[in-house]
């Protein structure tokens, strides 16, 4: 007899822990057929696994009794503040009106000049070399740098702003926590500077983000400073470990089948809709967590307050019973934007859109330059557990 | 035949006036423009229509015969 909680199977399995590439989705694909649910009990608290894709839909939707005083099922508690996650209900949606305007289609469209120019020269940079750790070298200082040109800040600060938030996302992963403490402390006082200069040089508050934080009044109230910062930061976690992780997920796809490298240097026409798929098949946030706000049900699942759950993204997005063959890559797949890899409900990503045209730009600017390129012989790929990221991916290419 | 968005469950995905040009449109915030409407579906719309519908992760579009009364 297998042992249950509540009438679902246990799980022991920790997704925390790293494994070779793809190790996540073969654990989470093996649960979800086993059984609709699950109990894991690797964290202190444990959590219930919801894995199918209509499931973890429903899930989001629960907003009003499922919040985000828990955000991440593997690591329940507090931990750093984080906006707009930690609010929920009409505090929530309050603050998303406010922000939504600056990572809306129509402004992401307002960022494209600059994203393109960016991302040509990096790469330029990188191509005479003939080879780069994709991972360090490209995946991370790109979106590091239009997150810089997305609070009006100069793109050359990436130079000293890039090691600083490196060390402090190794510090979440396990790294060392005195380093990851000081190089936050160096994060805020450089965000401190950077909101202090715009209160005295005030810019088009329908342009300028940091602008419209500091004049934006929410009932009234101005947003404190705090709370600004804590802004700023959040879309810094937010922003940039998930785009290189993408990134590396894609490039390892691409450096692997040539049949689909082949297909989008042919016609870049096809990009965005490969973007859509990848993110899809390499979901890397693989799950959301939610806290249980009244006793209730789910499907036959009995909830009580407190409980911890899972919305499993990573599992949804391969679910067979959603999208047929999920394992493949399939450009133009029949309802593939529905898949959940930027979540669902009030708080689905903020970035999504800002994601999806830095996934599109490098696409383009680098198969246009170098089209031809594969994964050094002999390496192993790893990959972190928790939030998925590929540690290297050694490229190289003829010059 | 009509095209129904239910407010109260659009998130700003942001997938349906992607994927149907000519017949949604965005709001500053990512929204859907047409947000709580009901509409009567153009001439030769139907298929982005249904594009819209499918490519909606919050199953906040639907395709109607007929309009609803209370819509
Ligand atoms: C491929 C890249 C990305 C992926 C896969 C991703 C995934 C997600 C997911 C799944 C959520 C929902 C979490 C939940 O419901 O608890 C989320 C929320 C969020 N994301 Fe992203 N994200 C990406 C890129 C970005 C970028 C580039 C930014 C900002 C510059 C960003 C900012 C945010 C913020 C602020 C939230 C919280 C929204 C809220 O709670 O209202 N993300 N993201
Ligand atoms: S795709 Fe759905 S959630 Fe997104 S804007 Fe359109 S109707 Fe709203």
């Amino acid at each position: 007899m297998t042992e249950t909680e509540r009438g679902c199977p246990y799980s022991h399995v920790d997704f925390g822990l790293d494994t070779e590439i793809y190790g996540h989705y073969a654990l989470l694909d093996g649960h979800r057929e086993e059984s609709r649910f699950h109990f894991n009990d690797t964290t202190r608290r444990g959590f219930y696994m919801l894995q199918r894709y209509d499931d973890v839909l429903e899930g989001f939707q629960r907003h009003e009794t499922w919040t985000t005083h828990v955000r991440s099922a593997l690591n329940p508690e507090p931990g750093t503040a984080l906006l707009p996650q930690d609010l929920n209900g009409e505090a929530h949606a309050k603050l998303r009106r406010v922000l939504n305007p600056f990572f809306a289609p129509a402004a992401v469209k307002r960022m494209t000049p600059m994203a393109h120019e960016r991302c040509v020269e990096l790469i330029e940079e990188l191509r005479p070399k003939g080879s780069c750790d994709f991972v360090a070298e490209f995946a991370i200082r790109y979106p590091t740098d239009l997150f810089l040109a997305l609070l009006g800040l100069p793109v050359s600060d990436g130079e000293f702003f890039l090691p600083w938030s490196e060390t402090l996302f190794a510090g979440f992963f396990g790294g060392d926590p005195a380093a990851a403490a000081a190089a936050k402390a160096n994060i805020i006082a450089y965000f401190t500077e950077a909101v202090r200069e715009r209160r005295a040089n005030l810019r088009d508050p329908r342009e300028d983000m940091v602008s419209r934080l500091v004049e934006a009044r929410i009932d009234g109230e101005p947003i404190s400073e705090q709370d600004i910062l804590t802004i700023c930061m959040t879309l810094m976690l937010a922003g940039l470990d998930t785009t290189r992780s993408a990134l590396g997920y894609i490039y390892t796809h691409l450096a692997r089948h040539e049949e689909d490298r082949r297909a989008i240097v042919a016609d870049p026409g096809l990009i965005p809709a490969a973007v859509e798929e990848f993110v899809r098949l390499y979901p890397l946030v693989i799950q959301a967590g939610r806290e249980v706000q009244e006793d209730g049900e789910f499907h036959g699942l009995d909830l009580r307050r407190g409980d911890v759950m899972w919305l499993g993204i990573g599992s949804a997005n391969r679910d067979p019973r959603k999208f047929p063959e999920p394992d493949r890559f399939v450009l133009g797949r029949k309802g593939v934007n529905q898949h959940l890899a930027f979540g669902a409900g009030p708080h689905r990503c903020l970035g999504m859109h800002l994601a999806r045209l830095e996934l599109a730009v490098v696409l383009k600017e680098w198969h246009e330059r170098i089209p031809d390129y594969r994964i050094k012989e002999g390496t192993t790929l790893v990959e972190r557990g928790g939030q998925l990221t590929l540690k290297t991916l050694p490229l190289e290419w003829e010059v | 035949m009509y095209i129904a968005i239910d407010a109260g469950r659009c998130m700003g995905h942001g997938r349906c006036y992607a994927v149907a040009e000519d017949l949604l449109s965005d709001d500053e915030q990512g929204y859907v423009a047409q947000c709580g409407q009901t509409l009567q579906i153009p001439e030769g719309l139907l298929g982005q229509a249904r594009d819209a519908a499918d490519a909606c992760p919050e199953g906040a579009i639907s395709i109607l015969e007929h309009a609803r009364a209370d819509a």
